[in-house]
């Protein structure tokens, strides 16, 4: 993931890029080493693996290991298969025209799984464990749930501009993935405040991974040039997701055993936008109006070396300008979208929660 | 408004068009400082994409070569910093690098070379537009089907355990219905991804239908033949393709809004004619030359830099005047009819008028497709010496090549494939250059005369040599034409290229 994000960041200040550029290696080497692991994991198990290990482990294909760590494997696979498809796409449709394009996206689906894998070997454990181990368990867990949240984060971020985040789109969008993400954590992960501890693991990893790559010089390679970049630009501050997770996992604790699945799905949903919306919507004024965000801490500045004048113009007011109270009735697409998610979330969690290898 | 909408559809299909017909390779060649520098510039196939570019000189002082993309619309101000040619291994005279056309529309090269005496910069312009698409070979498109339905059977594989053998705790077996439920949920997966896939192949075929949509394809050139009085007239539009694209004036190249060659089928028949706009619509005498079909190249240029050449046809009606009574309706219109032409080879040449002559003197004529190379020709007056030309349009002499199918065309002068007026156009924006997205504002006057380009300094020798690549093997036409006492005369050749 941080790969990912640096890549990201590659190609927004200096653009030109190789399959050989750091970031590029760094998303591979993350696929293959879990992969490789999740490979060796695998055989060891089937072939030498104690009648211990051999019981944590499904089989599949003749062969046993934990469920993650085919996830791993598969994910391995789905990026490694990308590289050829994603080299002849640059070659038949141009270098990079979309990020998100069909090889693109097997590539992001190969690195979900890989992330999500890492997240059910670890549950499976978590869920056999107790005491302390357990608790150590479930603190990585939520350590993963942080980069299980970052993918989401990073996939939306065409519709997270911090223009965008007074307008509807951005909050269905946000509805849809959000809830989904924190819910099942917050149901799956065994310690108090779960997806809490995930969003603020999301924000602090985003956070130390802007305020780091901005400290690099960079030099755009590639033309036409209308923003002269002298250092990396990174995305921007990262969603305020912790407050709508403080909000889940307070109603989990308050109602999860009171009321029916139905009952407890509506709510999340509504504590989620609820909470979402009271913390972004002042904050995403802030950083587009006040100067005083434009700074090195808060990234608003962050424009890639593409972004024309108009649209650095642009970016510093809401397009149309309405008040909180003014968009409240549009909220009702992502309120239901939330509702849906959570319910969705709540489901998945249950199922993670029962996962034994 | 029906007809400067047909004019607009020419100028704006020159926005994403590029000059010349299947021959997309640029070769300049002319004097950077002190240095004389030739350039080929190979374009990529897709945008963004890479060119190669490859930098020669007869000078053996080069030291450095820096290359570096332009883009006439941001100018010098919004390129980046330029990227030091390697030399070629094996070859001391030529330098190569590569640079990135992100954007379709016109760009230029800009190339510096530095040696002892100092330094000096060209300004070679490419037009960077998607010219073809590239298929999904079989072997790897049987490497991808093989991992993807490997994926596929893995993922089922996946959801079968997720769903039953995972949940059941460590040492225990799975239950009978357990089992069944696992093995359901992944046939029922099965359909699932087949609809994803399908989502994902939906997806590519419509990227690939876009991306087809913005390959260049320059509208035809539609062609009306009418009897004014004894003579023939010509009457040019072209129909609109996609006009997705802003609209831009068109700007004289060599003085003229459209340089307009006719080929006959046989390639006997040949003219080089300068249509006049008029109403929205483009207009010139048709010359006395054979009747028959010919294919007519149109060669227009834009004010944002686009050089385009618009295909169609015309047939001839049989002359009504005699050939020597055709008086052209510009000065600069040449034509040459039912004549035969000299195969290139050694001593080959090509009688243009009484008392001259223009010779083939570029040795045995051996042409290899993709390599630069020399077309060169001496005018020779009757004593069989090499005669002083005056200026044809601003250059010592034309030449336009054609393969004999029709599939490539291109009209080049000593400096190479490039226009001049474009060349200056961005010298212009470089002058200007402080807006950033801005349009060029310029008046025709500024362009309506081509200075004298490096190196071609007026009287010329007729001592003539054109760089070219010729893109494909096939059978060429080669037509040369120069302006010697007050008289422009065609030589034609033909050359197979190996």
């Amino acid at each position: 993931m941080v790969g990912v994000y640096w890549d990201i960041s590659w190609h927004m200040s200096i653009g030109r890029d190789s399959f050989w550029t750091p970031a590029h290696l760094l998303i591979q080497a993350g696929g293959l080493i879990a992969g490789l692991s999740s490979g060796y994991v695998a055989l060891t198990t089937t072939f030498r693996g104690t009648p211990e290990q051999q019981n944590a482990a499904v089989s599949f294909w003749g062969f046993r290991a934990p469920l993650g760590s085919w996830i791993c494997i598969w994910g391995c696979g789905a990026m490694l298969t990308s590289a050829p498809f994603d080299n002849w796409w640059h070659n038949a449709y141009g270098l990079d025209v979309q990020i998100i394009s069909p090889p693109h996206t097997l590539l992001a689906i190969g690195i979900y799984s890989i992330v999500i894998g890492a997240f059910l070997l670890t549950v499976a454990h978590q869920n056999r464990a107790e005491g302390a181990e357990q608790r150590r368990l479930a603190i990585l867990l939520a350590g993963i749930g942080g980069l299980f949240i970052m993918n989401f984060a990073i996939f939306l971020t065409e519709y997270s501009e911090r223009m965008m985040q007074h307008g509807a789109p951005f909050y269905d969008v946000a509805a849809l993935a959000f809830p989904f993400a924190l819910v099942s954590i917050s149901r799956a992960v065994k310690l108090k405040w779960p997806a809490t501890a995930a969003a603020a693991a999301y924000m602090m990893i985003m956070l130390v991974l802007m305020w780091l790559l901005q400290l690099l010089p960079a030099t755009p390679k590639l033309g036409p040039i209308y923003h002269h970049v002298t250092n990396m630009v990174t995305l921007a501050f990262p969603l305020w997701l912790i407050a709508p997770a403080f909000a889940i996992d307070l109603v989990r604790h308050r109602f999860e055993e009171r009321v029916a699945f139905p009952v407890l799905a509506v709510m999340c949903g509504v504590a989620f936008i609820a909470a979402f919306v009271a913390v972004q919507w002042p904050f995403a004024r802030f950083l587009v109006e006040n100067p005083a965000s434009r700074n090195w801490f808060f990234n608003a500045e962050n424009y890639v070396y593409w972004a024309s004048p108009g649209y650095v113009e642009r970016s510093h007011r809401f397009a149309p300008d309405i008040s909180l109270v003014a968009f409240l009735p549009q909220l009702w697409k992502a309120t239901l979208l939330a509702i849906v998610s959570s319910a969705l979330g709540l489901n998945r969690g249950k199922w993670i929660s029962r996962v034994q290898r | 408004m029906k007809r400067v909408g047909r004019l607009a559809a020419v100028a704006a299909a020159a926005l994403v068009a590029s000059a010349h017909v299947g021959s997309p390779n640029v070769v300049f060649e002319g004097a950077a400082g002190p240095y004389d520098v030739r350039v080929v510039v190979r374009p990529p196939l897709v945008v963004p994409g890479t060119a190669d570019v490859v930098v020669r000189s007869s000078s053996a002082e080069l030291r450095r070569v820096v290359v570096r993309p332009v883009f006439l619309c941001v100018g010098v101000a919004g390129a980046p910093e330029g990227d030091v040619a390697q030399r070629v291994p094996g070859d001391s005279s030529a330098f190569a690098a590569q640079v990135w056309l992100m954007r379709a529309g016109a760009y230029s090269v800009y190339v510096t070379v530095e040696g002892a005496r100092g330094s000096g910069t060209v300004v070679v312009p490419v037009m960077s537009v998607a010219t073809g698409r590239l298929g999904l070979s079989t072997p790897l498109g049987g490497i991808l089907v093989v991992l993807g339905v490997a994926l596929v059977a893995g993922l089922v594989t996946i959801v079968r355990a997720a769903v039953g053998e995972s949940l059941v705790p460590a040492g225990e077996s799975m239950s009978r219905p357990a089992r069944r439920r696992a093995n359901v949920i992944a046939a029922v997966s099965l359909p699932v991804i087949a609809m994803l896939l399908f989502g994902g192949a939906t997806w590519w075929k419509s990227v690939d239908a876009d991306y087809q949509r913005s390959m260049f394809r320059a509208p035809p050139l539609v062609t009306t033949v009418s009897a004014v009085g004894p003579r023939t007239m010509l009457r040019l539009t072209a129909d609109s393709g996609d006009l997705y694209t802003p609209l831009a004036p068109l700007i004289p190249d060599h003085g003229k809004l459209m340089h307009l060659f006719l080929v006959s089928e046989d390639a006997r028949s040949f003219a080089h004619l300068h249509p006049l706009r008029e109403d929205g619509a483009f207009r010139v005498v048709l010359p006395p030359v054979a009747a028959g079909r010919y294919r007519a190249f149109a060669d227009v240029t834009t004010e944002l830099g686009s050089a385009v050449t618009l295909e169609g046809s015309v047939v001839a009606p049989q002359p009504r005047i005699a050939v020597a009574d055709g008086s052209p309706n510009d000065p600069d219109d040449a034509w040459i009819t039912s004549r035969a032409a000299a195969t290139i080879a050694p001593g080959a040449v090509d009688s243009v008028a009484p008392g001259l002559a223009i010779a083939w003197s570029g040795g045995a004529g051996l042409f290899t497709p993709g390599h630069d190379t020399e077309l060169r020709f001496e005018v020779r007056d009757a004593r069989g010496v090499v005669a002083d030309l005056e200026p044809y349009m601003g250059m010592p002499g034309h030449a336009v090549i054609t393969r004999d199918d029709g599939s490539v065309f291109i009209h080049l002068h000593p400096m190479g494939t490039i226009s001049p007026t474009v060349q200056r156009l961005f010298a212009l924006r470089d002058k200007g250059d402080t807006t950033v997205n801005g349009r060029l504002r310029i008046d025709d006057s500024a362009l309506a005369n081509t200075p004298a380009m490096n190196g071609h300094a007026m009287p010329a020798s007729g001592a003539l040599s054109f760089p070219y690549e010729f893109p494909k093997p096939g059978r060429y036409h080669i037509w040369v034409q120069v302006k010697r006492n007050g008289r422009i005369v065609t030589g034609a050749f033909d050359a197979e290229v190996r």
